[in-house]
């Protein structure tokens, strides 16, 4: 059983559609990253999926709970760390965990203490949230959305706007839980942190663009290209390589050339004795690694041509 | 995985959580509680201004008198009392429904400091994610706002009863605590609060801060105030079948607002309209 389900899920606002369509599964135990720009959606699609709005048309399952019909019971399941963090600024952290944590039918009291000390929290418990840094809120907001175990996890930009250290000890939470078989669908806009953590990624704008693991998207959209950095480049060695029939296109800067390769693991060799018969100095030979942010610029582009 | 907590503990821990917000901001408790003991005082500083320097006599002469003469016809075991003590129980006599300002305005603070202060520290979110059902939230939140209103209303009535025997109108107790003024604090008092928190519910749910959020649910106020000039203009009294009308009356109201309140507390309308 998929821990999220989708079939043509739809939500609309007046005349804008901001979900359209969406159909799609997320695996138990898989780190899910859905990305997409401002106003794509992202948002709106998550609170569908945790109950908290219902959806003009499609169907959902969480935790094979359909999303319409069982959101009490949704919600024991799943965690939601939402975009802001929210909490009562005139209450102290403890007070403020132990009011969530109430709802569920957990030991309150036990599950906040772990929590307070698992995020470094513990000597900071009674005083008030008012007084916290945006960092130490978002811990207290990571720690109130994992207070009840819950199986799958709703994250909504959990790193945005911390310093990099409180960034890294959310990113290396999100690991553990991971490594603990938890489900994370996770909205960001950090490129680099979908690629650490996540399994698959989810292009989305207004509806899914791309889904699949980030080496399958790179592979779909860009041909692999190989680098050759030589200590000087002349027009004997590009007329060398551009008669090889293994080559394609051919890009050339200052000392470097970029190019792409029919059979590339096989080719590469010759393709180096062919720079260096033409007294090639080779200075590096390199696969150029596609980033993240490429894949993912060049799927919004495509998306937002005509 | 987790099961939910019972209704009631999930209600009780709304509740809870709603006074220790409520009471650990200086301003919103100073005005909850210090608010109702106001208004006593008030009331008994009138009814000392107006028997010692107006008098009787000199009422006769304004637009009282109708009031003071229906008041006499409605309740004539008061005529045997001299013309002061007349006077003096026709002003108490409006006390019951001049303390129905306390549940009024003590329910509405409740319910526009709780609702504005969920909507400006963005905790609704995360709070509709748990398993609390919306109307499980918003009976804690009611039930937080009412208790208190209730049974402040009771406490500064008791004081005023026992402020006016201090005074030395101890005599004119049993005139004035009749049926009409056990209905208004049992049934009339519970119905304006119920009524003025779902009117602060409905203002906070348009608004971004309590005043505004007030300005709408403020408007309970001018009933109450309407039925106090009534009295004492002698256009209306109050007697038990006239009362319970208007008990039946508030009770439909409460039930009209009721219903729009829960509409208004929908999941998808606090996320997505409520701004």
């Amino acid at each position: 059983m998929a821990a999220i389900e989708t079939q043509n899920l739809t939500r609309t606002f007046g005349n804008l559609t901001a979900v359209e369509n969406l159909t799609m599964q997320v695996e138990q135990g898989e780190v899910l990253g859905f990305l997409g720009p401002n106003g794509a959606g992202k948002t709106t699609t998550v609170r569908m999926l945790s109950g908290i709005i219902s959806p003009t048309a499609g169907r959902a399952t969480v935790a094979g709970l359909e999303i319409t019909e069982s959101v009490e019971e949704i919600h024991e399941r799943i965690g939601l760390l939402t975009e802001t963090p929210g909490f009562y600024d005139r209450l102290s952290a403890r007070e403020n965990l132990l009011y969530f944590g109430r709802f569920y039918a957990i030991d309150a009291e036990e599950q906040v203490d772990t929590y307070l000390k698992r995020f470094g929290l513990w000597e900071r418990q009674t005083d008030k949230v008012g007084t916290f840094s945006k960092g130490m809120k978002q811990r207290l907001a990571l720690a109130r959305t994992l207070l009840h175990e819950p199986d799958i996890l709703f994250l909504d930009e959990p790193t945005a706007g911390l310093d990099p250290k409180s960034a890294k000890e959310v990113r290396d939470l999100i690991m553990d839980l991971k490594r603990m078989g938890r489900t994370v669908f996770l909205c960001t806009h950090n490129l680099e942190e979908a690629e650490l953590l996540c399994d698959r990624i989810a292009v989305f704008q207004a509806r899914l663009i791309a889904l699949d693991t980030p080496e399958n998207l790179r592979s779909s959209l860009f041909r692999r290209e190989v680098v050759v950095e030589l200590e000087s480049l002349d027009d004997t060695i590009v007329m060398a390589v551009r008669n090889l029939d293994f080559v394609g296109t051919v890009r050339k800067d200052e000392t470097s050339l970029t190019l792409e390769l029919r059979d590339f693991d096989k080719n590469r060799p010759a393709l180096v004795r062919a720079i260096v018969e033409k007294s090639g100095n080779i200075k590096s030979v390199y696969e150029k690694k596609h980033s993240l942010e490429d894949v993912y610029l060049a799927l919004t582009r495509e998306e937002e041509q005509p | 995985m987790s099961r939910g907590n019972s209704t009631q503990k999930r209600i009780a821990n709304v509740m809870r959580k709603e006074w220790k917000v409520i009471f650990s901001d200086l301003n919103s408790s100073l005005f909850v509680s210090v608010l109702p003991f106001v208004i006593m005082i008030q009331a008994v500083v009138i009814l000392y201004l107006v028997s010692r320097f107006a008098g009787p006599a000199a009422l006769q002469n304004t637009i009282l008198r109708e009031g003071m003469e229906a008041w006499l016809q409605t309740f004539p075991e008061i005529a045997q009392l001299s013309a002061a003590e007349q006077f003096q129980v026709f002003f108490v006599g409006q006390i019951p429904y001049y303390f129905l300002l306390i549940p009024a305005m003590t329910a509405v603070s409740f319910a526009t400091f709780s609702i504005v202060e969920e909507k400006q520290t963005k905790t609704l979110e995360p709070l509709l994610a748990t398993p609390v059902r919306t109307w499980e939230l918003l009976l804690g939140k009611s039930l937080a706002g009412l208790l208190p209103s209730l049974i402040l209303t009771w406490i500064v009535t008791g004081c005023f009863l026992v402020v006016i025997t201090a005074l030395g109108w101890g005599n004119l107790i049993q005139y004035v605590v009749n049926r009409q003024w056990i209905i208004s604090l049992v049934i009339l008092v519970p119905l304006v609060s119920l009524l003025a928190f779902m009117l602060g519910v409905i203002g906070s749910s348009r608004s971004s801060d309590p005043k505004g959020a007030q300005n709408l649910a403020v408007i309970i106020v001018l009933p109450v105030v309407a039925i106090i000039i009534m009295q004492l203009v002698g256009a209306a009294v109050l007697v038990t079948s006239t009362l319970l009308f208007l008990c039946g009356g508030a009770a439909i109201l409460d039930i009209v607002l009721l219903k729009a309140a829960v509409g208004l507390f929908q999941r998808e309308s606090i996320v997505i309209r409520w701004r």
